[in-house]
């Protein structure tokens, strides 16, 4: 349970680390508060032959809020949000996630960064962030890029990140005046990564709404338009119109053949409506018989 | 600055190269340490320092046994690297003999029965003060989820909560109110901005990234028997097609060479039979990378266009190890002229990668590696050239293994 050998350099500027990416020789691995890189490094599934430690630089460390959108530098961690360090703009919603990540003792050190980078299906913010319509930004040598977080994370544990750059910030809107919020995930034990994670951003009034189904083996399912998971519409009474069927259909086009597995997943996304409605789950949802 | 540093005997003379020296303030006293830049700062206060009140459980984030205060606020030692807490403030169990509310906690977890072997304590204490220091009030559900990072195997937690509970309930009614900790600087707790980034680093010998030495390689894994029943932990089906007729691609297949060179990471090594393969594979998923070597036995039923692979393997160290099955079966296609294939994929894997792995993430990874394999397997049946090696194609270098076996691959798959 030690690490293989590894170099270990702390660049106390973005430049520097951008060089030094760039440069170095060997293979290297980025590091925030290491929670998750920590233990594949423990158990050596990673083997750098140099980590980066990110935290010296000041950029990364910052949050603010521009034109009403969330800057949060990426080695922000989830006890920072939890704990209300920095400015929120959306209703509480990333302080409820932030809040229900690991264990605080993880928490204290794990970053909004560092699991976004990641990209584990299972961890909290890869699905919320995505249900909250927010993107990533990126730095190079060559200048920075942002991309929405769905087009960020591409597979499990895979992001878009190209060779020598680095994710220095996410950004996140506004929660629109008026619009419901409701997370669900479901672990068999508190603090263990997901099982099924739903998450939902409706805005009744405006008829829109997004909905994710995460958790799953590869990126979060995203239903940017969620009107079909509520029978085409949008409309006030959005709870009593969720239509499991359109989700059990959705998650059997996404390729989840396990029928169990879709009930749970659909099961966590109708408690997210609910809790987004502001009442309990009336109904235990139907799922479609099993493709042939 | 160095003047108040107090030197540990024989630890920091005579820089071993590629180690760092690290200062911190250990309970309250500056300390300079030399540690390599892997060792976390569990190993760091245990080895170095003597300071074994910190225990070390999982080594990977679960337990929780290692949760120390780093800068005062609670983190997991096993997970905080040497260079990642240069210059912090470091409290551990020893070191919370004067502070008073580890000491109420100490009576009550007394009081209690709080503890039986012990093994978690240290880390419990620590938990249970950021509780006591956080939380408004003695709920007991808050309570129970706070603690739900710190693993006890003896009491069953009731006594611990009790205790818990009950130091809260005695500070609110003496009116010592919970503390917001809304005052700390962003980040990581123990990384400080400005003071480790001149911590010397002297770089080991480089070792070349995907370099895979022979004579470094433990020897793979025996294939002792692999007609012998085998039940798999996990299974689960692919599904592709293909614009070719069943018969032309069934009979691919029977082309072990050109299916191990459709398959992204795969090289074959040898033959040691008509029916048995040997060689490897190289996977990754996301920073993890494996390289699988080992063998694997082939069977092909013309009749009903249907196949077998049965094979296990384990990694360059040995440590995680992989056993399964695929079989297949060709089906004509939706459109007359085409193929469907079906894979039926088995697996058992133990491990590091079994311990760290769920089964999503290779469902997931085994839908790339599928995909991939029916595009390549494609372009061979429509008399393209070979397909381009994926970007980690480690083809040469497995070649060069003396005793290079067959990946596992749909053990992996």
């Amino acid at each position: 349970m030690k690490p293989a050998p590894f170099a270990w350099e702390r660049p106390a500027s973005l430049p520097a680390l951008l060089d030094r990416l760039a440069t170095a020789p060997g293979s290297v691995k980025l590091m925030a508060g290491g929670q998750s890189l920590g233990p594949m490094l423990n158990l050596r599934l990673v083997e750098p032959d140099l980590v980066l430690d990110i935290t010296g630089v000041p950029e990364f460390r910052q949050a603010r809020l521009e034109d009403g959108t969330l800057v949060l530098g990426a080695c922000v961690t989830h006890a920072d949000i939890e704990d209300g360090r920095v400015p929120d703009n959306t209703g509480g919603a990333l302080q409820r996630v932030a809040s229900a990540i690991a264990y605080r003792p993880v928490r204290n050190r794990g970053t909004v960064g560092g699991s976004l980078a990641h990209a584990d299906p299972a961890a909290d913010w890869v699905s919320a962030l995505t249900a909250l319509g927010a993107a990533v930004e990126i730095a190079g040598r060559d200048g920075r890029r942002t991309l929405p977080l769905e087009a960020f994370v591409t597979g499990a544990l895979d992001v878009a990140l190209r060779p020598g750059e680095i994710l220095v910030a996410v950004k996140i809107p506004a929660r629109p005046a008026g619009a419901a919020w409701g997370y669900v995930k479901h672990c068999a034990k508190i603090g263990e990564f997901a099982h099924a994670i739903g998450a939902v951003l409706i805005e009744p009034a405006a008829g829109r709404g997004r909905a994710v189904i995460g958790a799953v083996e590869g990126p979060p399912l995203l239903f940017a338009d969620a009107s079909p998971l509520f029978g085409g519409r949008i409309c006030p009474d959005f709870a009593a119109r969720f239509d499991a069927g359109a989700a059990d259909a959705a998650l059997i086009a996404a390729g989840m053949a396990d029928r169990v597995a879709r009930h749970v997943h659909v099961t966590v996304l109708a408690r997210a409506v609910a809790q987004a409605a502001g009442q309990a789950p009336t109904h235990v949802p139907t799922t479609r018989p099993e493709a042939a | 600055m160095n003047a108040a540093l107090a030197e540990i005997p024989g630890r920091t003379s005579g820089r071993t190269p590629g180690n760092m020296a690290l200062a911190l303030t250990v309970n309250g006293r500056p300390v300079r340490v030399e540690a390599e830049p892997r060792s976390h700062l569990g190993d760091v206060l245990r080895e170095r320092l003597d300071l074994t009140g910190t225990h070390l459980g999982c080594e990977h984030g679960v337990c929780g046994a290692c949760t120390v205060l780093l800068d005062g606020e609670p983190a997991r030692a096993c997970l905080t690297f040497a260079g990642a807490c240069s210059g912090a403030a470091v409290t551990t169990v020893e070191g919370l003999d004067g502070d008073p509310v580890a000491a109420e906690l100490r009576a009550a977890f007394n009081r209690e029965h709080a503890l039986q072997c012990g093994y978690c304590t240290p880390g419990m204490l620590v938990a249970a003060r950021d509780l006591v220091l956080r939380l408004p009030e003695a709920d007991e559900r808050r309570i129970r989820v706070g603690l739900s990072g710190n693993l006890c195997r003896c009491t069953g937690y009731a006594g611990i909560v009790r205790a818990v509970m009950g130091v809260i309930a005695e500070r609110r009614a003496r009116g010592i109110g919970p503390e917001s900790g809304a005052e700390r600087a962003l980040g990581p707790v123990g990384a400080r901005l400005g003071e480790a980034g001149a911590t010397p680093v002297t770089r080991p010998t480089p070792v070349p990234a995907t370099a895979p030495a022979a004579a470094t390689v433990a020897a793979p894994a025996r294939v002792t028997d692999l007609d012998a029943a085998f039940t798999p932990t996990h299974s689960f089906t692919q599904t592709f097609d293909l614009a070719h007729p069943p018969e032309a691609v069934f009979a691919l297949f029977g082309d072990i060479d050109a299916v191990a060179a459709c398959l992204p990471g795969a090289v074959l090594t040898g033959r040691p039979a008509p029916d048995a393969v040997e060689g490897g594979l190289q996977v990754r998923i996301g920073p993890i990378g494996a390289t699988f070597r080992g063998r694997a036995r082939i069977a092909h039923d013309p009749a009903t266009l249907s196949g077998a692979v049965r094979g296990a393997g384990a990694d360059a160290g040995g440590r995680s190890a992989t056993e399964g099955q695929i079989r297949y079966r060709v089906e004509p296609g939706e459109a007359p002229g085409t193929a469907r294939v079906l894979l039926d994929v088995g697996y058992t894997l133990t491990g590091p990668l079994a311990q760290f792995g769920r089964p999503g993430l290779v469902r997931d990874l085994a839908g790339r590696i599928t995909a991939d394999l029916a595009r390549n397997l494609d372009a061979r049946l429509s008399g393209a050239a070979a397909p381009a090696p994926a970007g980690l194609n480690p083809l040469r270098l497995l070649a060069d293994l003396v005793r290079a076996r067959l990946a596992a691959w749909r053990g992996r798959a």
